[in-house]
């Protein structure tokens, strides 16, 4: 058996510094996702993955599948458990329902991910991060924060190919405005490049608008096989077409280049290959724009344009609207922000509705889109391609 | 040491609240690696069937998966690749801000990202030289036959060599 698997039903939280328990998002979003497609009973979900990183730590919750199942009135009977990959746990959660669609282990799978990050005193997430990378090896070096190891590669990145300040401030001003069309994004108003060139310094050369926030927040999809779908869904049907998630190092010693992401290349190159397309057939992307020099890199390194060429190329709008290739239509983590879990998944709803053609803001024509993101010490790296047609 | 909010925990060492690695035989079978750190040397394992040098220090070898490891010596200082200053956001436990940092090459061995110490903002500058330096971290209070014993513990960063 070797089914094709849709995309049906997409919905999230408000994002955001928010008052409420992780469940109460994760409820919030259950509730936002029936209501975009009033189809599908909910009693007919046979199978939950739920998508969290910090659940142990900021919300001290293991086994949190069956609490949330309980919690958005599911009863799962093929699969009921937890996915974390850090930044990448969504769509780890996303790849894995989409294998057991294709393989018959299950038929409606529902796909949640979401955190609650802000704690009664703040330093704690913060210290929480200590978690993320290698905590023997990276974790004491003071290397849990991010901004310091995408600083270095953004220092390398413009010394190596010339990219600038202003094109890193293109891709911060492009993705707030998105999120200021988007009323569950965390930032509801957009920043003009002079208070992108003028705010305070982080890590030199990123400074506040470079980097994407802690959220709260959560997001939920509904995926099944095609079969159901033409039973469940009147809207355009979207299929998920090809995957490919890797990893090459993870403590930063290990790092094989800083400013090339092998790892990106490998899981580009193996999901654009299962979905039987090349870079320029993406229509509309997703990609993880943690910090502004991701967004660059990621141009690059899923070739969309040359490499060292991400600089000019979002400089001049090629992946805003209008472009060759719309990226984060819908503010991206730099906008809506980034509970861990729940980012795969925001990306997920967005590009379905940009497929069916009902998104804030449609880029005419999509027919693919793709999903990235990156995860821990860019030590992984996750991509999604969808399609209006199977492979 | 007290926990405002949780009186049970009043007293309690919590391993998940410790940015630091565990360093005791107890806990980590690459404990050689801080006993040699607390002698100011900077080591790593050698896999003696295939000659891989790994770091971090491993069990078993990543690229022929032998268990025939051994201890070896590792340059302990190396020259700025690039560096950068947090001006905010340090984290706690990592003192006042700047917290500088620097991709290290260690004389071909490895390029690392590590935490540079001993280091004025502005200071450090590419092609410096730094080398490594240890400093005692709190120690771990272990059980130990029914009493508790403090396992003293160290780590390392680096600091320029003037």
């Amino acid at each position: 058996m070797d089914r094709n698997v849709c995309i049906i039903a997409g919905g999230m939280s408000k994002w955001g510094v928010r008052n409420g328990s992780q469940r109460d998002f994760f409820q919030e979003a259950a509730k936002a996702c029936y209501e975009d497609n009033l189809q599908v009973n909910p009693k007919e979900i046979d199978g939950l993955l739920v998508a969290s990183a910090y659940t142990e730590r900021t919300s001290y919750q293991t086994h949190l599948a069956p609490l949330v199942a309980e919690h958005i009135g599911v009863k799962p009977k093929s699969i009921c458990a937890r996915v974390e990959l850090l930044c990448a746990s969504g769509s780890s959660a996303i790849i894995l329902a989409f294998g057991l669609i294709k393989a018959g282990q299950a038929d409606v799978v529902m796909v949640m991910g979401g955190e609650k990050l802000y704690t009664p005193q703040k330093w704690e997430v913060f210290y929480s991060e200590l978690a993320s990378v290698d905590h023997d090896w990276d974790g004491p070096q003071g290397l849990g924060l991010p901004p310091p190891v995408f600083a270095m590669v953004a220092k390398q990145h413009m010394k190596q190919y010339g990219t600038t300040k202003e094109q890193l401030g293109a891709i911060s001003v492009k993705n707030r405005r998105n999120a200021a069309l988007n009323p569950k994004a965390q930032f509801q108003q957009g920043i003009t490049k002079d208070e992108y060139m003028n705010a305070r310094p982080i890590v030199q050369p990123l400074s506040l608008f470079d980097c994407c926030p802690i959220t709260d927040g959560a997001a939920g999809v509904i995926l099944c096989a095609e079969e159901k779908a033409k039973q469940l869904t009147d809207k355009p049907l979207v299929y998920l077409r090809g995957t490919g998630q890797a990893s090459v190092n993870n403590m930063s010693a290990n790092m094989p280049s800083w400013t090339t992401w092998e790892a990106l290349k490998i899981a580009g190159q193996e999901a654009y290959r299962k979905a039987k397309i090349e870079p320029k057939d993406v229509k509309v992307a997703m990609t993880h724009d943690c910090f502004t020099i991701s967004e660059i890199i990621e141009m690059e390194d899923l070739g969309f344009c040359k490499k060292g060429e991400g600089g000019p190329f979002v400089g001049e709008g090629q992946n805003d609207l209008g472009g060759k290739v719309p990226t984060n239509t819908d503010g991206g983590l730099l906008g809506c922000g980034h509970p861990f879990g729940g980012t795969g998944i925001r990306q997920a709803i967005e590009v379905m509705k940009q497929l069916r053609g009902d998104a804030t803001q449609q880029v005419k024509g999509a027919d693919i889109g793709l999903t990235h993101n990156l995860s821990g010490f860019i030590a992984a790296h996750t991509v999604l391609v969808y399609g209006r047609e199977p492979v | 040491m007290t926990t405002p909010g949780i009186s049970v925990l009043d007293g309690k060492y919590m391993v998940t609240m410790d940015l630091f690695p565990q360093q005791s035989k107890e806990f980590n079978q690459v404990y050689a690696f801080y006993e040699n750190l607390k002698q100011g040397r900077f080591t790593t394992t050698k896999c003696a069937d295939c000659g891989a040098e790994s770091f971090p220090p491993r069990v078993m070898c990543p690229e022929c998966f032998s268990t025939n490891m051994q201890w070896i010596d590792w340059p302990n200082e190396g020259t700025v690749i690039e560096f950068t200053e947090e001006v905010v956001g340090v984290p706690l436990g990592f003192g006042k801000a700047p917290l500088v940092h620097a991709l290290v090459d260690l004389q071909g061995k490895k390029t690392m990202f590590v935490r540079v110490i001993n280091c004025a903002e502005g200071q450090l500058k590419v092609g410096d030289k730094v080398r490594v330096a240890v400093f005692d971290v709190d120690p771990v209070p272990q059980e130990v036959k029914g009493g508790i014993q403090e396992i003293p513990r160290v780590f390392y960063a680096f600091e320029p060599v003037t």
